[in-house]
């Protein structure tokens, strides 16, 4: 059934993809969101600088949440999240693949489409969102969460709709699916009442400004490695799958 | 789908359940993956978002 042999192998995909992922992110990523994480508990009241709207400081969630203790079980947890989080990936990468070579034959599923469909998913779910919302460090005040989530997706899908139109369209016509890739853009995405870091000490705002800008190049290498891994792996899977045209 | 072969000549109900249209079984697969991704990226549960706080900072989801 084609159904359970996605799955079996969307699983393993994402299994090496996301462990891959964990070791750029613990060699470079981890130890970032550590050091911000340090300077959370150092804010200068909130009252005093009258935000409006979402705050960062209620990053430190509700009391009494469960949270990984520190240590081997954060560790363990972040393995998890990102395994988990390939998994997804592969299992709407492979089908979107699958269909795609099965009007190509066997010749179009070569590693170098491996690289193609890599490169597409970095734009889709890495860079597209992040040109509107940057990866941010763990401290930053940010607009309301739904509000970037809606944005997130919104960009997630004008770009992936974009793409798709532009390699697959036939007519001239899809040249025009680029204005897709530049919509979310335009509209924008939702900003902050405030700036990233206020609340902070001035030495601190500079300090965490300084992290939030080495976040940013950490999150895109890590993000580049995952995607390599989940386009090429996926270029594997779809061969072993087999075609999907009988 | 070689795999089908040994249950097919057997009855009429594993029949039809292997017949599962072919587009149908790639759009569970897609919509199944969307609800990983929606679980590990987007729940705002506190516990589900702690577990998965650095991988969600890591990779760009909005987090908080």
């Amino acid at each position: 059934m084609l159904f359970r042999r996605i799955v079996l192998y969307a699983l393993l995909v994402g299994a090496s993809a996301g462990l891959l992922l964990t070791v750029v992110q613990l060699w470079q990523v981890i130890p970032i969101i550590h050091s911000a994480e340090r300077f959370e508990g150092e804010k200068v009241p909130a009252g005093v600088h009258g935000h409006v709207g979402h705050q960062h400081a209620e990053h430190e969630h509700s009391a009494g949440a469960w949270e990984p203790a520190a240590g081997a079980e954060r560790t363990g947890f972040t393995v998890m999240s990102n395994v988990l989080m390939a998994v997804g990936f592969a299992l709407v990468l492979l089908p979107v693949m699958l269909v795609s070579s099965k009007t190509g034959g066997e010749s179009k599923v070569n590693w170098s489409k491996g690289l193609f469909w890599g490169a597409a998913g970095y734009a889709v779910f890495y860079l597209a969102p992040s040109l509107g919302l940057p990866p941010e460090v763990p401290g930053a005040v940010a607009a309301p969460l739904e509000a970037r989530q809606l944005w997130w997706l919104f960009a997630v899908t004008c770009t992936a709709a974009g793409l798709a139109g532009v390699a697959f369209g036939k007519t001239p016509w899809r040249w025009a699916a680029l204005g897709l890739l530049v919509l979310p853009h335009i509209v924008g995405a939702p900003r902050p009442l405030t700036a990233a870091f206020s609340g902070h000490p001035a030495a601190v705002t500079a300090e965490l400004a300084r992290l939030a800008e080495q976040f940013i190049g950490a999150t895109a290498v890590a993000n580049g490695v995952l995607w390599l891994t989940l386009g090429l792996a996926s270029i594997w899977a779809v061969r072993r799958i087999g075609s999907v045209s009988t | 789908m070689n795999n089908n072969a040994t249950v097919v000549n057997n009855s009429r109900v594993s029949t039809a359940s292997g017949a599962i249209a072919k587009p149908l079984q790639l759009v569970a697969a897609f919509f199944l993956g969307a609800v990983i991704l929606y679980g590990a990226g987007f729940v705002e549960t506190s516990a589900v978002h702690n577990a998965a706080h650095d991988m969600r900072h890591s990779q760009g989801f909005p987090c908080h």
